[in-house]
């Protein structure tokens, strides 16, 4: 899976509020069928930390860096990119659909 | 330790200090399907220093001072391994084959922590210095004694491998223990900035594409294929590696 794809399956279950690694990683098996492997799984959570789209939640943000499953959550600016790449996937998606023919719902 | 544990040891120190548990959870619960894409990730992540979230203050800077010495390091002993062609000798009578020193050295010029210009952190760093380089440089002088005591002239088995064997552990504790200072000086001296180590880790990449030029055209010339040619691949991919994790540490224009 591409780095980019794990970023947003992240950001796409942390949405619905926060969690630890594992939790997201079992939230993405139940969202696609498969779970991402460590390396997708952790890389895309520090790229989405330097990114500051999503950051440690709560009173773990004050926790020391070395706490065994850290929850994360959203950012605003998380929450902005995930809409904004969902609403061109969206777009994409219902252009998608129209040039094979099927009326998008 | 077992492999779960030798994978989370591949990934940055930032980052396993944050994610180690997690990334080991996700190794034990996978199996041994999962360690291809650790092992990727854990080189991913390498090679992109402004995604470490830093554990502590100047950890991303400290880290890659460190990695830049020990590519340097590495590479030095592998050319001496390697016997290198004429076409990467520091010969100032051969200039165009010492060309891909002036990047190398530039780049190990910017990456080295500065000296403070306090008298207690001056000799907080000579102590640091002296602890971490006292054992090495006994090695060598030992080595240096042995070499010129005149007991050596007839040696053979055994003792041609112990003394190899001396020889390479002395190159080796030296490199390391290099490393180890440029890692414990971060407290007594003045670190580079992210864009000072960038451009140091692009120039030494630049250095190291060079020399896998030079190598790879002397390769050619002379139709040998081993082992300068495997260095040759090593150099190039040597030179990738730091040339993309000193783009991604330098500030991005936008």
């Amino acid at each position: 899976m591409h780095s980019n794809d794990a970023q947003m399956l992240v950001l796409t279950v942390l949405a619905d509020g926060p969690l630890h690694g594992y939790a997201i990683n079992t939230a993405i098996q139940e969202l696609t069928g498969s779970r991402l492997g460590p390396g997708s799984l952790y890389g895309a959570l520090s790229r989405l930390e330097a990114r500051a789209l999503i950051r440690p939640a709560g009173a773990e943000a004050d926790a020391s860096p070395r706490e065994r499953h850290r929850t994360m959550e959203i950012t605003d600016a998380g929450r902005d990119a995930l809409r904004a790449e969902l609403e061109q996937m969206n777009r994409i998606a219902r252009a998608g659909l129209r040039a094979l023919g099927i009326n998008p719902a | 330790m077992n492999a779960a544990a030798l994978i989370v040891g591949l990934y940055p120190p930032a980052v396993r200090d944050r994610w180690g548990p997690g990334i080991r959870d996700e190794l034990d619960a996978a199996g041994l399907r999962s360690w291809p894409d650790a092992i990727i990730g854990a080189v991913r992540l390498w090679l992109r220093p402004s995604t470490w979230p830093e554990t502590s203050t100047g950890q991303t800077r400290r880290v890659a001072a460190v990695a830049l010495f020990a590519v340097t390091s590495a590479t030095m002993l592998m050319l001496r391994a390697v016997e290198p062609s004429p076409a990467l000798t520091a010969d100032t009578r051969h200039i165009a084959t010492s060309l891909w020193l002036i990047p190398t050295l530039l780049g190990i010029a910017l990456a080295a922590p500065l000296p403070p210009l306090r008298w207690s952190a001056l000799r907080r760093l000579t102590a640091v210095a002296i602890r971490a380089l006292a054992g090495p440089a006994a090695a060598l002088a030992a080595m240096v004694l042995l070499a010129n005591s005149g007991v050596l002239k007839q040696t053979s088995g055994l003792t041609d491998v112990l003394l190899v064997s001396y020889y390479w552990g002395t190159l080796a504790f030296g490199a390391v223990a290099a490393c180890v200072l440029v890692g414990r000086v971060a407290g007594a001296a003045v670190l580079p900035s992210r864009r000072r180590l960038g451009t140091a880790l692009v120039l030494l990449g630049t250095g190291l594409a060079s020399a896998a030029l030079q190598n790879a055209m002397a390769c050619v010339k002379s139709g040998s294929v081993t082992p300068s040619f495997a260095a040759t691949i090593a150099l190039a991919l040597l030179a990738a590696a730091t040339i993309t994790a000193g783009q991604d540490l330098r500030p991005h224009r936008t």
